[in-house]
């Protein structure tokens, strides 16, 4: 018996490495968009191929337009308040509609792959914030009356995200978010009427607030990331 | 990769007050294994726990030895893990193609050409390679659960778990499912959930689960045999005393329970003794 010359299992293993490089379909928009700003395709995919992720990223963008937008307009301290107040909500909203089971309709075969739960999530808040401070942060530093205070909302949406994840392990993403966003609400309206509409909330005190609200919710995310790997709280 | 081995001992699960599962023992290894039971009995909460979507609240579950409670040894159960949810939503919007690259990212496959091929393969594999590029709206619902099972064949698992993988298909992808599933019998572990009694009976073991407990496990011909002697054919209408009672065809009613005296035994099937088993009523 003659020994073919080229191994026939090694033809077909190349033949079908080509046919699946020519049969794959183009990556959408967004995610040609984010490989040819060097993101990996492995990653690229966990950012933009869910509904739940696109819907989060468009949200995003067209609130965080129209906040930017609204506070450069008028030009006066009401507006600036109402951008150092909500542009820090809009990762939050993010998260909420980006994550768990109502938002997410593969999110029970997810679990089940060997990527953390908490990396899921993370890499979907950080979408959400990066797109946030991108949009928001352009259209502040163009008004010189809110250039000065352009950045002072960062550290509060880092807080407010970091909350939101914290309070997801006990509750759903959504009241999480709700309840994080009222809180803080209550909290700047609060200070604002006390300190006679100075911004007060945004101060060297508030981003001082901000920083330990990072560092305790980010303490409590990894202690309890564990939950964001099962099932059982969030149906 | 080799077959799992999953053990379960004493398992019992509690969700929202209401006891789901309760001292569950079972021995599962390589081969196809079916779940059955009527709605309600805790087939999918048990799937959930094996495939570590779900914490159990009482006794013991391992994978390989491994236990899903601890971090790291859940993780590598997933590594070795495919997971068929009792629902995989619609990705409206996506192409087939992306719904199984999705997956495919989050298991692990990080090399874009390995990740294609892996892909590809199944998407081969449950025929929907022609389909890559539909969006899966677009899809019917034999064809989304058959994508759904695609993305649960990514990597060769060792352990497949699938719940009610026949749900919605027609007698023909019901065909493909079985020859996909005898395929990989022989190299992996598969637990699948069904309330199909034909689709049991092509299995290596049944698991009957009634009201969160396991009633019955062993081969399919045993399954049968509860109903040895327990199972007839009558002319006239059944008592209210025998178990459970159906007419068929022919007009005879086939009775289960304590025969009658003169009683025209028949060869009981497996739907007879799980039927016996699972305390149904049907007279």
């Amino acid at each position: 018996m003659t020994r073919p010359i080229i191994d026939p299992n090694r033809v077909d293993s190349n033949w079908r490495a080509i046919t699946a490089e020519l049969d794959a379909p183009e990556p959408g928009r967004v995610e040609a968009m984010l490989r040819r700003l060097g993101v990996p395709a492995s990653t690229t995919r966990l950012i933009a191929a869910t509904p739940a992720l696109r819907r989060s990223w468009y949200l995003a963008i067209g609130i965080a337009a129209i906040v930017g937008l609204g506070a450069a307009g008028p030009g006066d301290r009401a507006s600036l308040f109402a951008l150092l107040t909500l542009a820090p909500t809009l990762p939050v909203l993010g998260v909420a509609l980006a994550f768990g089971p109502s938002s997410d309709p593969m999110y029970e075969a997810q679990l089940a792959t060997p990527t953390r739960g908490i990396r899921l999530v993370a890499i979907r808040a950080a979408t959400v914030l990066v797109v946030s401070i991108a949009v928001i942060g352009t259209l502040a530093l163009l008004d010189p009356d809110t250039r000065p205070m352009a950045a002072a909302w960062l550290l509060p949406a880092l807080a407010l995200t970091l909350a939101t994840l914290a309070t997801m392990t006990v509750l759903t993403p959504r009241r999480s978010a709700a309840v994080v966003t009222v809180t803080w609400f209550v909290i700047v309206s609060v200070v604002q009427a006390v300190a006679s509409g100075n911004l007060a909330a945004f101060g060297v005190i508030g981003q001082v607030v901000a920083l330990v609200v990072v560092i305790v919710a980010g303490g409590v995310v990894g202690a309890r990331r564990d939950r964001f790997d099962r099932l059982e709280y969030l149906t | 990769m080799s077959a799992a081995h999953v053990c379960a001992e004493g398992l019992g699960v509690t969700l929202r007050g209401a006891v789901v599962l309760r001292e569950v023992d079972m021995h599962i290894g390589a081969g196809l294994t079916a779940i059955l039971g009527p709605n309600g009995a805790g087939k999918t909460t048990l799937l959930r726990c094996v495939a570590t979507v779900l914490a159990h609240d009482d006794g013991e579950l391992t994978v390989d030895g491994l236990d899903p409670r601890r971090e790291s040894e859940r993780i590598e159960i997933r590594r070795r893990l495919g997971y068929l949810p009792q629902e995989v939503g619609l990705l409206e919007g996506s192409r087939v193609f992306d719904v199984v690259e999705y997956l495919a990212a989050l298991k692990g496959f990080r090399d874009d050409r390995r990740r294609r091929l892996a892909v590809f393969d199944v998407l081969d594999r449950v025929g929907l390679r022609d389909r890559a590029e539909t969006p899966v709206d677009r899809l019917s619902s034999g064809m989304r659960r058959r994508l759904g099972l695609a993305q649960a064949l990514l990597g060769d698992p060792a352990l497949i778990v699938l719940d009610e993988p026949a749900a919605g298909l027609d007698p023909e992808e019901r065909i493909r499912l079985r020859e996909i599933l005898t395929e990989r019998r022989h190299s992996s572990t598969i637990v699948m959930s069904t309330h199909l009694t034909d689709e049991a009976s092509v299995c290596d073991r049944i698991v009957v689960l009634v009201d969160g407990a396991v009633r019955f496990t062993g081969a399919p011909a045993e399954l049968a045999a509860h109903a040895s002697g327990r199972a007839w054919v009558q002319a006239a209408a059944p008592s209210p005393d025998v178990r459970a009672s159906w007419q068929q065809a022919d007009g005879s009613h086939r009775c289960l329970g304590s025969p009658v005296a003169d009683a025209d035994l028949v060869p009981p099937t497996l739907e007879d003794g799980y039927l016996l088993l699972s305390g149904a009523r049907t007279a």
